[in-house]
């Protein structure tokens, strides 16, 4: 009854890392549905490219946790084809930068088999997709493309940001009909946080407000949510009161949680990874400018993305091309004194 | 009416590949022969008339490679087609009204309109779809032969594909992963000669796409895609190891498209005589004259076949004319699943 | 191109003047060095030449109220020139102080045409459209019926914010402009003008629109405060001891509103469009006086956090009240706010809801009152509350529950431990 019980009961739960959060969700379902499988590049004994596998191939056998060879495009088609006949796979792509190689599976057939057939077939695959920079990894294995795939009818996309949130999202993507793509931040893999045991879904196309603020609002997913964060309660400090809102599904996307923070705040800031131009941020300031909230808006929307640039190699510069606190804290101070 | 009795041992001259194939299916090969080429053939008219709009790819003389490669299937095994897919969707059993109607764009086509000629699909009756993309059915195909696999079903997956496609990653990919993974998957390769208008012995360094079987440790078959028992032969042989777990095999169907590419194709990459000879090798009319050399149906027996063809084709293309088109308002309809 | 007339700076430190009087007509031919008008400021009044000659158009009227400096007031039309056909342009890019707003309300139509660009034919946007203002400035001076352009932006490079209209609303005079001009003798002119502070004009122009966006709705409860006061006598030293801060009735009352407040949702939300939005936590605001004016300081988290913990909390907002450093984030983010007047003898009293809030608790003093107990009457502590809520979102069973929750967990506090 009493929250102060609660607290007590909140303080006592068990933390995982992201990518344990992420094998647990694989395990359960794996566990409870024999169509469910795993497959990519060293998913097996490697225990996967960032170990996120882990032992999984141990506990449920090569014919469920399957090594495939370096096939990008072939793999993704192999996921079509299983998921339109009955199964549920679940493909990791070593380095989310590699999915260039299967945008052909992706795009062309995943995202619209559903459609071109009159609505008389099912893709329910799942992709995860390592990506983000930050672990000096250089311009070909540090990318954040999701926007790309965003852009896409047919496809979901998300990008959780919390252990919590990696577990119960790929659940419901695992039990979503649809293809769904998941791009994990490969610096969130070892992240902490609170994970609630067994089966539970957070839903897709649903933004978490993260913290509550008066003054301006902060939109980011996945590392720039975690960031977001961070940044409004040093911004508390200084007496701005930022409300962090964590997109953590970019389609379909929470516009309705975006839109009654900014009625309420009248400011935007959004944050993302990827190339700043005609990226998440262009979609969500636009989204803003045709709709009513557009009344609502007391100072010029603000877009804080990647750099026009290849990610560097030398770590200084690598940081400098991609939204870091500090940048998030500087940003948030200008919109708050309303300088475009 | 004698030819329902007819057996090998009566009949000692045919060869094996033609005797292996009873009158009774020989009359659903030669029905399914005559649909195909007079589906198209009433397509392409229709197109002229303007009545059809985008474009289609005609396999006119290529139909024993599809009659014949999916002789040996059941209704529960899969295809997968390509661009060029109007002969594989009839010869796996779909109904040329539906077809019609959604190469009218009508509600009632195979996908309501929303796919035409290149994405017919019946996913109940195994066809996973025509693809747009060359070589885009080759890596699906592999996920479809994973699922069989551990379903543990008695199924085989045939994908389609031309000699164009097999210059694509995808082939190579898709043809190496179902060779580790004994998967039951009928590779079919329609060398039609031309990728679209590039000769295939400009786009390939070896002379025959099956001899590429050889780097994916399956077995690779050149067959003459114009003469159907040998497809079927080809076919069954294939489809045997498929289903007693030996693996993938490589079918290279050697034939011609006596149509241009597409609609829009006037032919400056190959001559006259060229097609005119191919003409002479009609996979219809050169089973036709076998069956009658052998006595195994009269002409008139034919005539009746190819005329029951044509009248049903006919009806199918009054039920398409008269179809429902798909209503605006369910523009974005079926882009997620529920 | 016809001359523009301002009104110019005349003092240092002037940043608006009146007109007193003009001393020309609207289509009077004026001289350069004419004298066309005298000008007000705080100091003396002075007279304002001609800088062109021509004929005078579009004059401001003399009203004796503050005109921004820079703003022009006339045009001066030359030898050859129509008013029609070569328009002034719009008096909106000067900073404009709350009474130059009035576009030159000449008798002639023409010369009130042209003063609208003939390309739209919408006056009232020609006039905002060079105004550099935010989308919700603009919209809230539409609600309002302001013209933007009246407002003095403060933002960066003259931006007009929302704060801008609401400070420039504030300072409006309460009655519509039209009839204050009509009828300006019979206005009480007598007794102090006290202008409102930053303040008080935040403070009049939340609580307005409290008033107007919410329908409200008021219950009363009469509670026996007898286990309260119990509990506060008990743990009262004990906490003094540990944060330093007695633990007042009030912050009592919010340490047993948060504990009942996560199960009344709707009473812990705010209206936004057509939804309401739950609050994970519970902030609770307590409303206090300073120099006149209602500051209300929220304790954050109120559900998560004991007696101690908020004492201690509450005691340092009542200082920074006092100090005044209160900063403007320990005041924003309330989910809920308390009003307890009872040390003023109030026997009870409704209160108006704090906007975004759904409801307002107003607590009226203790006083030893009869009441029916087993068949007798006795005396016991008792204190009446009244809950105002936003109908919009809570009906009247929801707030009732609140109301049979807040007296259980009031008479019985152990319930919440």
């Amino acid at each position: 009854m009493s929250t102060l019980t609660e607290a007590a009961v909140e303080s006592a739960v068990r933390e995982l890392t992201y990518a344990e959060a992420i094998r647990e969700a694989l395990a359960i379902a794996m566990e409870a549905d024999e169509r469910v499988f795993l497959f990519g590049e060293d998913v097996g004994v490697y225990g996967g490219a960032f170990g996120v596998s882990g032992d999984l191939v141990h506990r449920f056998g090569p014919d469920r946790v399957i090594d495939t060879p370096i096939s990008e495009l072939g793999i993704a088609g192999a996921a079509v084809g299983a998921a339109i006949t009955g199964m549920r796979p679940v493909l990791e792509i070593q380095f989310s930068d590699f999915v260039t190689l299967a945008m052909e599976q992706i795009v062309n057939q995943a995202a619209k088999i559903r459609f071109m057939f009159g609505g008389k077939a099912k893709v329910p695959m799942v992709v995860r997709l390592p990506g983000g920079s930050g672990t000096g990894a250089a311009a070909q294995h540090s990318q954040s493309l999701e926007a790309w795939f965003a852009h896409v009818p047919g496809l979901k996309v998300i990008q959780p940001s919390t252990p919590h949130d990696a577990k119960g999202m790929l659940l419901a993507a695992i039990d979503d009909p649809n293809p769904v793509l998941i791009f994990e931040h490969k610096l969130l893999y070892k992240t902490k946080g609170h994970v609630p045991e067994g089966d539970y879904r957070v839903p897709i196309g649903k933004a978490a407000v993260r913290r509550e603020g008066r003054d301006l609002t902060i939109v980011g997913s996945s590392i720039m949510a975690v960031r977001a964060v961070a940044a409004a309660e040093k911004l508390a400090q200084e007496g701005i009161d930022a409300e962090v809102i964590d997109l953590r599904s970019l389609r379909p996307i929470d516009f309705d949680t975006i839109a009654a923070s900014v009625r309420k705040t009248h400011r935007l800031l959004v944050v993302y990874e990827g190339v700043k131009t005609m990226g998440i941020g262009a979609e969500i300031s636009a989204m803003i400018a045709e709709s009513d909230v557009f009344d609502f808006l007391d100072a010029p929307i603000i877009r804080l993305g990647g750099a026009e640039v290849p990610l560097p190699y030398n770590p200084v510069l690598e940081k400098a091309a991609v939204p870091q606190e500090e940048n998030i804290l500087e940003a948030a101070r200008r919109l708050a004194r309303g300088e475009a | 009416m004698k030819a329902d009795t007819d057996t090998t041992a009566q009949r000692p001259n045919q060869r094996p590949e033609l005797a292996a194939i009873d009158d009774e299916t020989m009359r659903g090969v030669l029905r399914k022969m005559h649909l195909i080429r007079k589906f198209e053939e009433a397509a392409e008219a229709s197109y002229m008339r303007g009545l059809i709009h985008g474009t289609m790819h005609l396999s006119i003389g290529q139909e024993a490679s599809a009659v014949g490669s999916t002789l040996p299937l059941k209704a529960e095994d899969y295809i997968l087609s390509t661009h060029r897919g109007h002969g594989h969707c009839i010869a796996k059993g779909a109904d040329p009204a539906r077809m019609f109607a959604e190469f009218f764009g009508k509600e009632n086509g195979y996908c309501k309109g929303r796919g035409g000629s290149m994405h017919i699909a019946d996913v109940e009756g195994g066809n996973l779809g025509a693809n747009g993309i060359v070589g885009g059915g080759l890596p699906i195909a592999v996920g479809v032969g994973m699922s069989i696999k551990a379903q543990k079903l008695d199924r085989v997956a045939v994908v389609f594909f031309g000699d164009g496609a097999s210059n694509e990653g995808a082939f190579h990919e898709a043809l190496n992963m179902a060779s580790i993974w004994k998967l039951p998957i009928l590779f079919v390769c329609e060398n039609n000669k031309y990728g679209m208008s590039m000769d295939v012995s400009r786009a390939m360094a070896v002379p025959n796409v099956a001899d590429r079987a050889v780097a994916y440790a399956m077995p690779g078959i050149i067959v003459d895609g114009n003469d159907l028992p040998a497809v079927a032969a080809v076919a069954r042989e294939a489809a045997e190891r498929a289903r007693s777990g030996g693996g993938p095999t490589l079918i290279e169907c050697k034939t011609y498209r006596l149509r241009g590419h597409s609609k829009s194709d006037r032919n400056l990459y190959r001559t006259k005589e060229e097609i005119e000879e191919w003409r002479n090798r009609c996979p219809i009319r050169r089973l036709e004259a076998e069956l009658v050399a052998h006595g195994r149906f009269t002409p008139e027996e034919l005539m009746t076949i190819e005329e029951a063809a044509q009248a049903e084709i006919d009806a199918a293309l009054e039920f398409a004319k008269a179809s429902p088109d798909p209503d605006p308002k369910d523009l974005t309809r079926d882009v997620y699943a529920d | 191109m016809p001359v523009e007339v301002i009104l110019p700076k005349v003092d240092m430190d002037m940043e608006t003047g009146s007109i007193e009087a003009w001393k020309v007509s609207e289509g009077d031919f004026v001289k350069q060095g004419d004298i066309l008008f005298e000008i007000g400021t705080n100091k003396a009044v002075m007279e304002v030449e001609a800088p062109a000659s021509g004929i005078i158009r579009n004059l401001v009227p003399a009203s004796g109220e503050p005109i921004a400096v820079g703003t022009p007031v006339a045009w001066i039309f030359l030898e050859g020139e129509d008013a029609s056909d070569t328009p002034p342009p719009p008096a909106a890019e000067t900073a404009a102080a709350p009474q130059a707003q009035q576009p030159p309300a000449s008798p002639s139509g023409e010369a009130a045409a042209s003063t609208a660009p003939a390309s739209n034919g919408h006056p009232a946007r020609a006039l905002d459209s060079g105004v550099r203002a935010t989308p919700l400035a603009r919209r809230t001076a539409r609600l309002h019926g302001i013209a933007i352009a009246e407002v003095t932006g403060s933002g960066p490079r003259g931006r007009i914010t929302e704060e801008d209209v609401l400070a420039h609303l504030a300072k409006r005079p309460a009655e519509p402009a039209p009839v204050a001009a009509r009828a300006p003798a019979e206005a009480p002119t007598e007794g102090e003008l006290v202008p409102f502070g930053p303040v008080r004009r935040i403070i009049a122009s939340r609580l307005s629109e409290s008033m107007r966006v919410a329908p409200h709705f008021y219950m009363m409860a009469q509670i026996d405060m007898g286990a309260l006061q119990a509990l506060l006598k008990r743990v009262g030293p004990r906490i003094e001891k540990a944060v330093g801060v007695r633990p007042s009735l009030t912050v009592l009352l919010a340490r047993v509103v948060a504990g009942i407040l996560p199960r009344h949702p709707m009473l812990n939300a705010s209206v936004e469009g057509d939804a309401a939005r739950l609050h994970p936590t519970v902030n609770i605001g307590i409303a206090m006086e300073r120099d006149g004016d209602l500051v209300v300081p929220v304790l954050r988290g109120a559900e998560g956090k004991n007696l101690a913990e908020l004492t201690r909390e509450f005691g340092r907002l009542r200082e920074a009240v006092a100090n005044r450093t209160i900063q403007p984030a320990d005041m924003r983010g309330g989910t809920f706010t308390i009003s307890n007047l009872g040390m003023y003898g109030v026997d009870s009293f409704t209160a108006i809801i704090n906007q975004p809030e759904s409801a307002i608790l107003a607590v009226g003093r203790t006083v030893d009152t009869p009441v029916g107990r087993d068949g007798q009457i006795v005396l016991r502590p008792m204190a009446t509350f009244s809950l105002s809520s936003d109908h919009r979102i809570v009906d009247g069973v929801t707030a009732a529950r609140f109301m049979a929750d807040l007296r259980e967990a009031i008479e019985c506090p152990e319930v919440l431990i």
